[in-house]
C-alpha cells in the first residue's frame, strides 16, 4: 500500500496568512495512518497553526488537502468526528468540577460517561473527581485534558506542547497515551520544542518560519 | 442527540453560572441601578412612572440580555472552549439552542426581579390578565435570549468585541421590543384588545430568531 493510499495526513501546499502574514506556508506533508510524528521548531515556526489546519479549527488560505482520507475543506465534520487536538487552551471550564467536565465532554462526543471516571484515574487526577477545575495547576489542567483524550482515542491525535507545565508523573501519563496510541493504531502528531523521545515516535518533521525543512515522505518502515 | 446536545450545553451554562454568580453580580446590578437612574431622572410623578413603566422594563431587559449574552461567551471562549465546541462533531445549532435556552432561564430570573421593582418603583399595575402578561414576558425573553445568543457569539469573535454587540443587537431587536412593550402598556392598563396582534408579531420574531440562529451559528463558529 502507498503512501497516497494510506496517508492519515496530506497536504498539498497548505498556507495560512494572518494579517497577511503567513504562519504557515506552502507546507506539503504525508503522515502514513498509525504513524507517531514529532513536528519540532522553535516558537513562532508555525507548529501549532499547522496542527490547527489539520484540526480544521482554521482553514488554510490556499492550497488543501486530506485528512484520514477527508477533504479539509469540504468534509471537516468528518475530520472532527476522528481526530483531536490537545493545546495549551485545554477547553476546560474553570467553574465545573474534573468529572463534570469529563461528562460534558462525553456528552459532546456521544460516549458512555462512565468512561470519565476511568480516564480519571488514568491520569491520577481521582481524588480531586469533584474539585472545580478553576482551582487546578495548570499541569492538573493539561492531566485532565489528556484525560479527555484517553475518553476517545480518535484515529488522529494532535497534541500541541503536550509536555509544557508537567512534571515527571504527568509526562509519563503523555508517554503512555502514545504507546498506548501506537498499539491501537492511532495517528499522533505532537508539536513541540523539544527534542523527541526517540522510542515514542516514528519521524522527526521540523519546522522553521512557518515552512517544513526535513523531507516530508513517509520513512520507510 | 441534538436535543442532548443543547440540554448538555444549556446545564453545563446554568451550572457555570450559578457557581460564577456571573449575572447576578454584574448583570442584575445593571438593570437595577438602569432602573433607578430612570426613576430618579423621571421624577415623582406616579402618572408618569407607571405609563413609562414598560417600556423602561423591556429596556433594562434588553440592556441586560446584551451583557449577559456577551458573558457567556466570553466565558466560553476562555482556555478554548469555543474552538472545543467548534471541532465537536455535533450540530451546531444544537449548540446554538442550548446557548439560548441558558440565556432565557437567566433572563427569566432577571425579568422577575427587575418587574418587582418597577412594580414597587414606578407602581406598575399587574391588570386583569396576569397570565397573558406573563406570557409576553416569556415570548419577549425568547426573543432576546434567542437574538442576544446568535450576536454574542458574533461579537467575542469580531475584532470590535463588544462594541459591536449592541450596534448589531438593538436594531435588530426593535420589533421584540416595540410588541413586548407595547402588550405589556396594554396588559397593565387594564385592555386586552389588540393583545393578540403583539403576542403574534412576538411570536413570529422569536421563530425567525430561532430559525435564523440554528441556520447561521455553525457558519459564525468557524474560522
Amino acid at each position: 500500500m502507498t503512501a497516497t493510499h494510506c496517508a492519515a495526513v496530506r497536504l498539498s501546499r497548505v498556507t495560512r496568512l494572518f494579517d497577511g502574514l503567513a504562519a504557515v506556508s506552502y507546507v506539503s506533508l504525508e503522515i502514513a495512518r498509525g504513524e507517531r510524528v514529532w513536528l519540532r521548531g522553535w516558537n513562532g515556526s508555525g507548529k501549532t497553526t499547522l496542527l490547527r489546519l489539520i484540526a480544521t479549527a482554521i482553514s488554510p488560505t490556499f492550497g488543501g488537502g486530506t485528512v484520514l482520507g477527508f477533504d479539509l475543506q469540504t468534509e471537516r465534520s468528518a475530520i472532527r468526528a476522528r481526530s483531536d487536538l490537545l493545546s495549551h487552551e485545554t477547553r476546560l471550564y474553570g467553574d465545573l468540577t474534573a468529572v463534570e467536565n469529563l461528562r460534558f465532554a462525553c456528552s459532546l462526543y456521544d460516549i458512555d460517561p462512565l468512561r470519565a471516571e476511568s480516564a480519571l484515574q488514568r491520569v491520577g487526577l481521582e481524588e480531586v473527581a469533584a474539585v472545580r477545575a478553576g482551582s487546578f495547576s495548570q499541569g492538573m489542567r493539561q492531566r485532565l485534558a489528556l484525560a479527555r483524550c484517553l475518553m476517545r482515542a480518535p484515529a488522529l491525535l494532535l497534541l500541541d506542547e503536550p509536555y509544557a507545565a508537567l512534571d515527571i508523573d504527568a509526562r509519563i501519563v503523555v508517554d503512555e497515551l502514545l504507546i498506548t496510541a501506537h498499539a491501537d493504531g492511532q495517528t499522533v502528531v505532537v508539536a513541540s520544542h523539544e527534542a523527541p523521545p526517540a522510542h515514542l515516535i516514528d519521524r522527526e518533521v521540523t519546522m522553521d518560519a512557518g515552512r517544513v525543512i526535513t523531507p516530508t515522505s513517509v520513512a520507510p518502515a | 442527540m441534538s436535543l442532548q446536545v443543547a440540554q448538555a450545553i444549556a446545564v453545563k451554562d446554568l451550572r457555570t453560572e450559578i457557581r460564577s454568580r456571573s449575572a447576578l453580580s454584574t448583570v442584575l446590578p445593571f438593570a437595577v441601578t438602569m432602573l433607578l437612574a430612570f426613576g430618579f431622572a423621571l421624577g415623582p410623578d406616579r402618572l408618569l412612572l407607571a405609563q413609562t413603566a414598560p417600556g423602561l422594563l423591556w429596556l433594562a431587559a434588553l440592556f441586560a440580555s446584551v451583557e449577559l449574552c456577551h458573558r457567556a461567551y466570553q466565558n466560553e471562549a476562555a482556555n478554548g472552549g469555543l474552538e472545543g465546541l467548534l471541532l465537536s462533531p455535533v450540530d451546531k445549532g444544537a449548540v446554538y439552542l442550548g446557548k439560548a435556552a441558558a440565556a432565557f432561564v437567566q433572563l427569566i430570573v432577571l425579568m422577575v426581579v427587575t418587574t418587582g421593582i418597577v412594580i414597587v418603583l414606578f407602581g406598575l399595575p399587574v391588570g386583569p390578565a396576569p397570565a397573558l402578561l406573563l406570557l409576553t414576558a416569556v415570548l419577549g425573553i425568547a426573543g432576546l435570549s434567542a437574538l442576544g445568543s446568535l450576536l454574542g457569539l458574533l461579537a467575542v469573535r469580531s475584532r470590535t468585541r463588544q462594541a459591536a454587540l449592541p450596534v448589531l443587537v438593538l436594531p435588530l431587536v426593535s420589533p421584540v421590543i416595540i410588541a413586548a412593550t407595547r402588550a405589556t402598556a396594554d396588559l397593565t392598563h387594564g385592555g386586552t384588545a389588540g393583545i393578540s396582534e403583539w403576542l403574534s408579531l412576538l411570536v413570529a420574531f422569536d421563530a425567525a430568531y430561532l430559525a435564523a440562529g440554528y441556520i447561521v451559528f455553525g457558519h459564525l463558529l468557524e474560522d
